[in-house]
């Protein structure tokens, strides 16, 4: 006997009381774990695939639209800017790197995204199989895209025009997988990636006859990696990723492009910090509705505590004249409220996994992100704090009365 | 052993009690006779220690408990006392086993499971101890009540209307386990009652 297995007695002598107060808490944690997941998960994606990009630039809209397709390959792009006007911002001192993109086609979903060297070395993918692309039309696919649309190195597939999976075929044009990547976090694990002039070669086979004039690019030679800095006049990209030489560039830049040329320059900081903002209002709304909900757990437990206790009061004299002391007692109706607190916070936290992976599911259906961490966050264990608080101020507000209660009395009236 | 001495206890000023002096040895039965309204429930806890008197004294196993701390007073009443009640009253959310090992614990005794065992298979509920205290009959909640109070060995029992709820045959089965039971500890019984039935039972009475 001890006190802890008199106060789970009494819980479970008081189903449906406990049950709702340990729900209500569930529901509340639940959701602020939920909360603290996302934001991190989200945060961390953000921030991986940012690093390290200066600038983007692409053509006239919204500067978000053009940070969220060009380095997160989540919204559709702007429309195109010439090559010319891209290779053009190299001759600038603050420019470091260059790397043109250029999208517009899909194979299940998964973006087929033309580009440079300089964008595998950006983010750093390493090779698990087979080699990087070397010709027009070979591709090499995220870990991701591998393993979802079962293409294996040597298979041949047609993208889709646009960038959702039903758009129309290019049949007669058909891409090659000579790589796979290993996977790394990032957005590469998403994409199918290949030289620009295969984005370019598609294009123009399908509108017919129109420039054949220009010359296709060699890729026959024996270069072990494809052409780095392709140049070609009346050639269109989607968009550019750049980083500068020094923070200078991030003073002058944004403004000569803006100003001078056809494209527009988006800061991806301020963009995500815009986005974020944004999200926040939803995020801060949740937020308070969850406290909300933890508030009225404490409430219910408080009241579930107190009508017991009214009913209890006999027990409690009885308690008291076998020899209880009363702060004896008031510890056992203390760990009742404490043990609810403790059900709610583990409840909600495995709650609020759940309600990540159901997220997770979707977001990975549409966005091809994925969000699978599921570890303890360094702030769930202030809201065990917190929980815990919340437990014993319930349970101590209406067990004071214990120290007030009358032995004679109340045996006396039954 | 427990005696009083000239207990005087007042609720309001038309309220007073004053009651006879009671003296009860080790191994002898007291019954205390009265009607309602005469302060029957109230001489009960004054000898239980549940009220402090106005003025007089309640001797205990031979020690006075004037001028005890309200701490020395719980001790005393949980090591010394055993009371059962006129409702038998329990724990509800907790088995007969472990009602009747409460008056152990909160004694701060070793619990003695051997010993709950025995009592109820000498009460005869031995079939219920795992049972809820509400899923017992009223007779076999006052034999539940009556191990209970006698899980510590105490030196006095204190029974208030042990008998008014139950029918003929409960009664006297009840009387007569009382009896025996405080008889094999050797404590003093004292029976606070109005039951009529009870008055051939006890050669030392006391009428209020």
């Amino acid at each position: 006997m001890n006190l802890f297995k008199i106060s789970i007695a009494n819980l479970k002598e008081k189903k449906l009381n406990s049950f709702l107060s340990a729900l209500l808490l569930t529901l509340g944690i639940g959701m602020i774990s939920l909360l603290l997941l996302l934001n991190k998960q989200l945060d961390e994606q953000f921030k991986r695939n940012l690093k390290g990009i200066d600038m983007v630039v692409g053509a006239k809209g919204s500067p978000l639209q053009v940070i969220l397709s060009s380095i997160y390959q989540i919204d559709a792009p702007t429309g195109n800017i010439p090559l010319a006007e891209v290779n053009a911002l190299r001759k600038n001192p603050f420019v470091k790197t260059v790397i043109p993109l250029s999208m517009g086609d899909n194979y299940q979903g998964f973006r087929i995204l033309g580009t440079t060297p300089k964008y595998i070395e950006h983010f750093n993918a390493k090779l698990a199989e087979g080699h990087l692309y070397n010709a027009s039309m070979e591709v090499t696919i995220g870990s991701k895209v591998a393993r979802d649309s079962k293409l294996k190195i040597g298979d041949q597939f047609s993208g889709s025009h646009g960038l959702d999976s039903e758009g129309e075929k290019h049949e007669d044009k058909k891409y090659k997988v000579v790589g796979i990547f290993q996977p790394s976090g990032t957005v590469v694990d998403q994409l199918i990636v290949t030289r620009l002039s295969s984005v370019w070669d598609i294009h123009e086979h399908s509108e017919g006859a129109q420039a054949p004039a220009v010359a296709e690019l060699e890729h026959t030679d024996s270069q072990a990696h494809a052409d780095p800095e392709p140049d070609e006049e009346g050639k269109d990209v989607t968009s550019a990723l750049i980083q500068f030489r020094n923070p200078m560039g991030l003073m002058t830049i944004p403004r000569q492009i803006n100003d001078n040329t056809s494209m527009q320059a988006a800061l991806p900081s301020i963009e995500i910090n815009r986005l974020f903002s944004l999200l926040g209002v939803g995020i801060e709304t949740l937020r308070t509705l969850a406290l909300i909900i933890i508030s009225i757990a404490g409430v219910s437990v408080f009241i579930s505590l107190y009508n017991s206790l009214k009913d209890r009061k006999y027990e409690m004299a009885l308690m008291l004249s076998m020899g209880a002391t009363r702060t004896r007692l008031f510890l056992m109706l203390l760990i009742e409220g404490v043990s609810l607190a403790v059900i709610g916070f583990f409840a909600g936290v495995i709650a609020g996994r759940v309600g990540l992976w159901v997220f997770s599911k979707s977001a990975e259906q549409d966005f091809h992100y994925s969000l699978g961490k599921f570890a303890l966050l360094p702030e769930e264990i202030y809201l065990f704090f917190g929980a815990l608080v919340i437990g014993v101020v319930a349970a101590a507000l209406p067990s004071l009365g214990i120290y007030r209660l009358n032995i004679s009395r109340t045996l006396a009236e039954e | 052993m427990i005696s009083s001495n000239q207990l005087r206890f007042s609720y309001s000023a038309q309220k007073r009690f004053s009651f006879p002096n009671i003296h009860c040895n080790d191994k002898e039965t007291l019954l205390i006779l009265g009607q309602s309204g005469k302060g029957k429930t109230t001489l009960l806890h004054l000898l239980a220690l549940l009220l402090t008197p106005e003025s007089g004294d309640v001797v205990i196993a031979g020690k006075s408990v004037k001028n005890l701390t309200p701490q020395e007073i719980t001790a005393t009443r949980a090591k010394n006392i055993g009371i059962i009640y006129q409702r038998p009253h329990f724990v509800s959310s907790l088995s007969v086993m472990d009602n009747i090992l409460l008056s152990n614990y909160l004694a701060n005794q070793k619990e003695d499971r051997q010993k709950a065992r025995h009592l109820a298979e000498q009460l005869g509920f031995a079939d219920h101890l795992s049972k809820k205290t509400n899923q017992l009959s009223q007779g076999e909640q006052q034999r539940v009540s009556i191990a209970r109070s006698l899980m510590n060995n105490p030196n006095i029992i204190l029974a208030d209307e042990p008998t008014s709820n139950l029918d003929d045959d409960n009664c006297q089965r009840v009387i007569h386990l009382l009896k025996n039971q405080s008889a094999q500890i050797g404590a003093s019984l004292v029976v606070v009652t109005h039951d009529q039935r009870l008055k051939d039972e006890f050669s030392n009475q006391v009428f209020l």
